[in-house]
Parts: structure tokens; C-alpha cells; sequence
């Protein structure tokens, strides 16, 4: 297998920030303040009123625009399908053209960073997990088609304007995050990707999402090892998605490794991005020069779908 | 003179309840059913249930009532009318809190041996008890005095010894048998379910897909027992007429089913359910003690309210299911006129296939 890998990464987040407290305050999450505190969050991202998910997408795009090269190829995920669309619904009931229904952002951005040789696809059903299925289809045309030598992955978010701003007892953000896949040897290598859907829970209840995560998650990540012929001694961090940092505590056990390896330092100030989390975190970790060459990270996410995806990163 | 009778205190209880209906149907001894009730409406109403039930034999039955926290609850009772004592009477629950547990299970029992003390024909007080009065003790549990060294999971467990400790010691003299019951899962050996207990709440969390982590080892041996082995046990260990004896009204390891076993039982039952195989639910995985904990912990932030109950009633007992004990019965095998023991995977199936078809007794 030729490999690829995934570098220049970047996120946005919308351009409001409130306090758990606010959040509750302001009727956008179920759980108390005081419940979401314990739970790791402190803040959260709100779009402000007329940002688009697109606007969060181009945001997270631009400052690697100098890095972009020449793309065959852009992968836009959304968790909500209606982000997949920027067009207006009032036209389309005006009109009932349904252009107004088709109108993507992926071919804007194709469009607005210059993008002439990209196609573009949209995923769209992965939910929170679209990102990682994006470095797939990614890895995929990469592998399969010739002409295409880089992709541009993003995945963009923003809740409508009256939505809760809590999912399974996660505080949200609407937020972006971006980064290239490509076969040139910089950044991570893409060591293995797998993914489970078990679609007979796709409307499962926030209960249920929750009592269906550790055994499935703890399955996807022993299927990914299988798959990669690795064991969690070859990880050097898990990046996962920002959820309730006690999940994470009992997971680490369940591996087992070090809860020091389970690298989510974002959750306090970012919320959870949606599809964004596990960019932002590796960002974070990136950053901050943490992690070395050579060492291992494992980025798990779970969604609605319900979907669970996972990959493994090899730092350059 | 009127007939001296067997009393049995909350004989309107799941156990006690059979007992009492044993005692009906197989002597001709009255019978005097103590029920918990604080006020006069809740004692007629539990009388009235009873004797509904019992109807066929309300000339040997009267009825008790009162409350184990109250300065005198056997007020209404006369001493001199009571040859036989079962207490079956107690807070049961694993989650109980320490001072409800002492106020009932202890200081409610001492005042029924207090009273007992003053029974001047009594020939026998049984005291039911739970064979994990051993607590925290792993190895061979044999059917002997326990002190508290090894610890206990919960304030239940806790309170059931101190009150076995408080009969053998400070009431010694009295007729007693101890006769501490495994767990009882299901009515019967079809598997019928009455009354529900944190093996079949957390039986119903993994149906519904609300849980996916235990507590425990595969290896541990769990200790069920059915309701009409366990009343038709008490019924026949307090005819003998030996006395200071304990007895465990439990199978014995090798007759038991493991907790690996009982999860693996469960789900073949599940599995047969069409829409719960649709479902791809996966069994749960088997964590450390510290991991349950967190997750009771967490419950409160990333789980709903039946999540957070059911897990909260399982979760004292959860150290259980780290220990290997192995029961002994020697006492009750030598005293029964017919023991035998279930298959124990079959009970549980049994169980679940009940639990299935009632929806956990919405639809019985």
C-alpha cells in the first residue's frame, strides 16, 4: 500500500464565546452549568447571527491557503446535512427551483481559494465522524486516481440559530476544521483508518448513545489494531473527540493506557467541534511540540448514525 | 386459650409473603403476618391485599402491624400468643443508606429479639439473613458466625451481619437459626419473575442498550436461588428442632452459574428477540472496580435519569463481583428432605425469557 499522509492543520471557531454558565442561562443546553462543568467544559462557540457554516469553513481554509498546492480534489463534511447547503430555503419555497436546495458550499470553496482542478464531494452521513471518514475517501482517490496528488479535507458546522447546543450531554461548538491529504511525506502518516455503523440505532436516544459507547468504541479501536496488526503498546496518544472527560478515564482503563496519553486538552475552552475535535486536539498536540517523530496517535470519534470511526496517525 | 401462632414479620413481603402461605396451606398452625406500615390506611391496605390472597384460610390468619424505626413496633402483639419467629422484615435494597440500614435492619431486628426474649413458648426465631453477611470475604463461606473483618460492599450487607452478630451474642439464649438466602432471581424454576432486584435492573440496562460496561470478573460465582426454593427452605429448617444453627439457602459454586456465564446466558436469550438482534447490541465489556466507579460517577453528567438509577442500585454491590467465594450448604443439604439445585444457566434463561416476554413485567 502507498502511503499518505495529512498535514497543515487548522480550525475556526465560531466568533461568540459563552460561558457554560450562559449557555444554561440561556436556555441552549439540558444539562446544568455546574453538570457540564464537571463534565470538562468551561466555554463554548456560537456562530454570531448571518455567519454560515460555509463563512466557519472558508475561516478554518484560509490560513492555509498558501499551503493548499494544487488540490484534485475537496471532501467537505458536514454533521448536519442542512450545512451541505447554502442556499435559501425562502427562495426555494418562492421559486420551487430546487437549485436553491443545491446549492454547495463545497464548489464555493472550490471556487473561492481557486481551487480549478478539484472535484468535490460531500459527506454528509458520518455525522461527528465525517472528518475521519473524510481522510479515507481522501486516502482512496488518492490511491485510485492518478491526477490526484492532493485533497483538501474540511468539515464545517453550525447549529441553527435556535438549536440546544448539547448532544448526549456534550456541550457544542459550531466551528471548522481543515487539513490536506496527500502523498507527499510531511506531517502524519496515515496508518490505518476503520469504521462501524450500526444504522438500527441511527435515532437512538441520548441514552442510548451513551450506553452504546464504551463497548463500541472499545470494539472499533481492537478492530483497528487488528486491521493495522498493532496493539494499544504501539500508541503514544489517543487524540479523541471532546466529550465528558470520565468517558475518556474509563476507556484509558479499558485499553488500557495512561490517562495522561489521552490527549484532549481543547475540551475546557473549544467544546465539542462536531466533526472538528480530534484536528483541533492533534493541532493542540502539534503545537505544542508534545508529540515526536516516529510516535503514534490514535484519533477516535463516535456519532450519530450511528457511526464510530478511527484512525492512525504516524508523526513524521 | 387461642392457639399459639407463627408469626412472620413483612409476610406480606416476596418471601415472607410464600412462607407465611406454606405455613397455610401445609400445617394447621395460625399464622400472624407483621406488615411495615406507619399509618392505619397502609395497614388496611396491605391486610386487605394479604387476606384477598389468602382468603381460604382467614380463620387462622390475623394480622400485625407497625414500624421497625418506632420505640415499640410489637406492641400490638402478644407475647404469649407466639411460638415461632420468622424475621424476614428489612431495607434489602444494595443502595440503602447507612442510618436507614442500622435503624431497621439492626436496631429494628434487636427489637424483635427483645420481643422474641419475652415470648414465653417460643420454640424457634428465625432470622433471615443474605449469605453475603461474609462481606468482602472470598474462599470457602461456610455456614458459620462471620466476624467483620474482610468489609462489606454496602450498608446492607453491613447491617444483616450486625443483626446475625446481635442474635448469636447478646441474644443466645433464644431458639434461633440463622438462614441467610442467595439471591433470588426468578419465582420458580419457569423462570417467572415477581419481584424485580438489581440482577434484573441491570439485566434490563443491557437490553435496552444503556449500559455497556460490569463490573467484575467472568470467573466470579453468583448465588441465585428461586423464591420457592428459598420459602419452601425456610418453611422446612424451622420445623427442626435444632437450634443456634445457620444455614445457607444457596447452591453451592459448583451448581452455580458464573457471572461470565450468567452475561453470556443472557444475551443468548436476547439474541432471540428480533428486534434487540437488529439492534447489534454488543455485550458488555467486563472493567475494574475503579472503572465502574467512574462511570457512577460520570452517570450523573452523561446519563439520564433511568441510567442513573438503575446503575446507582447495582453499583454497591459491584465489589462483589470481584470475589471468588465458594458458598457451602452442608447444613441445609443435611437438613432438607429433597435438595436439588437447578441448572443454573437455565435459570437464568429462564428468567430472561420472562423478563423478554413481560417487558420487565409492564406487559406480565
Amino acid at each position: 500500500m502507498s502511503d499518505v499522509f495529512i498535514d497543515h492543520l487548522s480550525f475556526a471557531l465560531g466568533d461568540e464565546t459563552h460561558s457554560v454558565e450562559d449557555a444554561a442561562k440561556n436556555g441552549k443546553t439540558l444539562s446544568t452549568a455546574a453538570v457540564l462543568r464537571e463534565a470538562g467544559f468551561i466555554q463554548h462557540h456560537v456562530c454570531r447571527d448571518g455567519a454560515s457554516a460555509y463563512d466557519l469553513a472558508k475561516r478554518a481554509v484560509e490560513p492555509i491557503r498558501e499551503k493548499l498546492g494544487d488540490i484534485g480534489a475537496i471532501v467537505y463534511a458536514t454533521c448536519i446535512p442542512i450545512n451541505g447547503n447554502i442556499g435559501s430555503f425562502d427562495k426555494y419555497r418562492q421559486s420551487r427551483d430546487v437549485k436553491h436546495l443545491m446549492d454547495f458550499p463545497a464548489s464555493h470553496l472550490q471556487a473561492d481559494f481557486g481551487l480549478q482542478r478539484a472535484i468535490v464531494l460531500g459527506l454528509n452521513q458520518q455525522a461527528c465522524t465525517g472528518l475521519l471518514g473524510s481522510l479515507e475517501v481522501a486516502r482512496m482517490l488518492l490511491l485510485t486516481e492518478p491526477e490526484t496528488r492532493r485533497v483538501l479535507c474540511v468539515t464545517s458546522d453550525r447549529f441553527p440559530t435556535d438549536a440546544l447546543y448539547e448532544q448526549s450531554y456534550n456541550l457544542i461548538s459550531d466551528g471548522a476544521a481543515a487539513c490536506v491529504v496527500s502523498m507527499e511525506p510531511k506531517g502524519y502518516r496515515l496508518v490505518a483508518w476503520h469504521g462501524i455503523t450500526n444504522g438500527a440505532m441511527s435515532q437512538a436516544s441520548d441514552d442510548e448513545t451513551v450506553g452504546s459507547y464504551f463497548n463500541h468504541t472499545h470494539r472499533l479501536i481492537q478492530e483497528t489494531f487488528s486491521k493495522a496488526k498493532l496493539t494499544i503498546q504501539d500508541i503514544a496518544w489517543v487524540v479523541p473527540q471532546n466529550t465528558n472527560m470520565k468517558a475518556w478515564q474509563i476507556l484509558s482503563r479499558l485499553l488500557p493506557i495512561e490517562f495522561k496519553r489521552v490527549y484532549f486538552r481543547s475540551v475546557p475552552e473549544v467544546a465539542h467541534l462536531i466533526s472538528g475535535d480530534n484536528i483541533v486536539n492533534l493541532k493542540y498536540l502539534d503545537d505544542e511540540g508534545t508529540i515526536r517523530p516516529g510516535e503514534k496517535a490514535l484519533l477516535v470519534m463516535a456519532g450519530y448514525g450511528l457511526n464510530w470511526q478511527c484512525v492512525i496517525l504516524e508523526k513524521r | 386459650m387461642a392457639k399459639s401462632c407463627v408469626m412472620i414479620t413483612a409476610g406480606d413481603g416476596y418471601l415472607g409473603l410464600q412462607v407465611a402461605t406454606r405455613y397455610l396451606e401445609r400445617t394447621d398452625e395460625p399464622v400472624l403476618i407483621w406488615v411495615h406500615a406507619q399509618e392505619q390506611p397502609d395497614f388496611q391496605a396491605k391486610q386487605q391485599r394479604v387476606a384477598s390472597q389468602l382468603n381460604r384460610f382467614a380463620d387462622r390468619l390475623t394480622f400485625g402491624g407497625g414500624d421497625l424505626v418506632d420505640e415499640q413496633p410489637f406492641q400490638g402483639v402478644k407475647p404469649e400468643r407466639v411460638k415461632l419467629i420468622i424475621h424476614s422484615a428489612a431495607v434489602t435494597r444494595f443502595n440503602v443508606d447507612a442510618d436507614t440500614a442500622q435503624q431497621v435492619n439492626v436496631e429494628g431486628a434487636t427489637k424483635l429479639m427483645e420481643f422474641a426474649s419475652r415470648c414465653p413458648s417460643l420454640q424457634a426465631i428465625g432470622l433471615m439473613s443474605t449469605v453475603y453477611t461474609s462481606g468482602l470475604r472470598a474462599g470457602p463461606i461456610r455456614e458459620v458466625a462471620f466476624d467483620d473483618s474482610g468489609g462489606f460492599a454496602n450498608h446492607y450487607e453491613r447491617s444483616k451481619w450486625q443483626a446475625e452478630t446481635m442474635l448469636m451474642s447478646q441474644f443466645a439464649e433464644l431458639p434461633w437459626r440463622v438462614l441467610r438466602v442467595a439471591t433470588a432471581i426468578a419465582d420458580d424454576e419457569s423462570g417467572k419473575v415477581t419481584q424485580q432486584n438489581a440482577f434484573h435492573n441491570t439485566l434490563k440496562l443491557f437490553f435496552y442498550g444503556l449500559l455497556s460496561l460490569i463490573p467484575g470478573k467472568p470467573q466470579t460465582p453468583l448465588y441465585f436461588v428461586t423464591g420457592r426454593f428459598a420459602a419452601d427452605a425456610v418453611f422446612e429448617l424451622m420445623q427442626q428442632p435444632a437450634s443456634q444453627m445457620i444455614y445457607h439457602i444457596a447452591h453451592t459454586r459448583q451448581e452455580s452459574a458464573s457471572l461470565g456465564e450468567l452475561i453470556d446466558s443472557a444475551f443468548e436469550v436476547f439474541l432471540q428477540e428480533e428486534d434487540f438482534k437488529q439492534r447489534r447490541l454488543l455485550k458488555p465489556l467486563y472493567t475494574d472496580a475503579e472503572a465502574f466507579d467512574l462511570l457512577v460517577q460520570g452517570v450523573n453528567s452523561f446519563g439520564g435519569g433511568v441510567v442513573n438509577q438503575a446503575v446507582s442500585s447495582v453499583a454497591p454491590f459491584a465489589r462483589q463481583l470481584f470475589i471468588d467465594k465458594a458458598i457451602e450448604n452442608q447444613h441445609l443439604v443435611e437438613r432438607l428432605s429433597a435438595y436439588r439445585a437447578p441448572d443454573p444457566r437455565q435459570l437464568v434463561r429462564s428468567a430472561c425469557e420472562y423478563l423478554i416476554q413481560t417487558r420487565w413485567g409492564r406487559t406480565r
